[in-house]
């Protein structure tokens, strides 16, 4: 449990689940929540207030913030950032969704909650701040459970997204890096504002390299996506990560095959994005915003 | 057979040495040392399973022995009212905590011996109290100390005992 004295804050690789039931779950991923994009932190924060108590469950499939520099950040009074900005008001976001999280999930909306590849140091603090579970990345979800009669749901594999990106070498021995305990504990144990720095340093290289790359090294292939299925003996899958949302039907060893695929999210661009999927009535829906 | 006595009544599972040795004698070894006694089903969820065999009231989680091989790839099939070794999210890592299934859940059986595909090994059966099963996975639950699906009422495992 979260009750330690360690100087850092702690990494939440522990409890996870990787098997779970959904009811009636809505699906979202990619928000990039920031200070920002304070339309979009607005948005998010009113569909929380509209499924609040109304959807069985949410769960965010990575990417809930644009970054995250270690739970600590939650009891933090910002301080100065190096480069003049304002830090503090990236951590008064991470404060409010926590908080807004909670809230439906005092509701009786369970709150489920995967790493992404920005968020991969969002840690046990959070997580209980949010009454949130944390899913493993991938998770297998049966989508639609019934209590009464009693009927397994759609077996549906639910992941980030990154991980299916392999033709992308030098982002897969980064994801690598970012994903190990132990590097994960170094990092966490520098000080608050040498991890800012590092992380804005990360971020600037991470949008050039974007920009140089061609774009289908950014999407995931086939084949990973195949294997992955294949191996979670599962036909259908939800996964966010590559901003190109759709709805994928294909043949997989023969038998048709589902992979949604969510958008992310920026209210404050032009136009407009976001959005997520819903189950209702026995099948996946878009859920526009 | 390994009888369960709950605050809502007795379960009794059968065990199946045969396709599950390593999870029995894992099971039986908790049961034996009493470690089941007191503690909770801690997370139900109807429509889908009934866990418990890992924390005491209060939420408070019990210390453990190694965890056992997951032997999911013995043929049974998670169906109704059977028993399975509840895990994190390494295939490898069960210990004491176990789950009731409440519903076909072909979705937790294994399909490859890899990451996601291990599936969770069923070591047993219910064959008596499915009453007291169907009442559990019925409670009223919440979030508690963390976690989702706790009841609101202990459901409590007041002591298991195993045949000879």
């Amino acid at each position: 449990m979260a009750n330690s004295a360690a100087p850092g804050p702690v990494p939440a690789r522990t409890a996870t689940i990787d098997r779970l039931a959904l009811r009636e779950p809505i699906f979202v991923s990619d928000l990039h929540l920031c200070a920002q994009r304070p339309r979009t932190l607005q948005r998010f924060l009113a569909l929380l207030g509209e499924i609040g108590g109304n959807a069985a469950e949410l769960v965010i499939l990575g990417d809930l913030f644009e970054y995250w520099a270690g739970d600590d950040t939650l009891a933090s009074e910002g301080g100065q950032a190096p480069g003049g900005e304002d830090p503090g008001a990236d951590d008064r976001v991470g404060v409010e969704v926590a908080q807004a999280l909670r809230r439906i999930a005092s509701r009786n909306t369970n709150v489920y909650l995967m790493h992404g590849n920005r968020d991969v140091l969002l840690g046990a603090q959070f997580v209980q701040d949010a009454g949130a579970q944390l899913l493993a990345d991938p998770a297998i979800a049966s989508i639609g459970t019934q209590a009464a009669p009693a009927r397994a749901g759609l077996a549906t594999l639910l992941a980030h997204g990154d991980a299916y990106c392999t033709l992308d070498l030098p982002y897969q021995a980064f994801r690598r890096q970012a994903r190990d305990a132990q590097f994960q504990a170094a990092f966490l144990a520098r000080p608050l504002a040498e991890r800012r720095q590092l992380i804005g340093q990360a971020r600037a290289l991470s949008e050039t390299s974007k920009r140089q790359l061609a774009m289908q090294i950014m999407d995931v292939t086939p084949e990973a996506i195949a294997q992955a299925m294949r191996s979670a003996g599962v036909r259908h899958m939800i996964h966010g990560h590559t901003h190109r949302p759709a709805r994928h039907d294909f043949l997989l060893d023969g038998a048709p095959a589902t992979r949604w695929v969510l958008p992310d999210w920026d209210l404050d661009a032009t136009p407009p994005r976001g959005g997520g999927l819903r189950w209702s009535a026995g099948e996946l829906r878009t859920l526009s915003l | 057979m390994v009888r369960l006595h709950t605050n809502h009544g007795v379960i009794g599972i059968e065990l199946d040495a045969e396709r599950a040795p390593k999870t029995v004698e894992n099971f039986l070894k908790y049961v034996r040392l009493g470690h089941y006694d007191n503690t909770l089903f801690h997370r139900v969820i109807n429509g889908f399973m009934i866990q418990g065999g890992g924390f005491e009231a209060g939420m408070r989680q019990k210390p453990t022995a190694a965890s056992v091989e997951n032997e999911a790839t013995n043929g049974l099939r998670n169906t109704k009212y059977t028993v399975a070794m509840a895990r994190t999210s390494d295939p490898h890592s069960a210990t004491s905590q176990f789950f009731i299934n409440v519903a076909d859940n072909d979705f937790l059986n294994h399909s490859a011996p890899s990451g996601q595909g291990w599936g969770y090994c069923v070591f047993g059966k219910v064959v008596e109290g499915i009453d007291v099963v169907d009442k559990i996975k019925s409670v009223r639950t919440s979030r508690s100390g963390g976690h989702q699906d706790v009841p609101e009422e202990d459901v409590l495992i007041e002591r298991a005992e195993a045949d000879a």
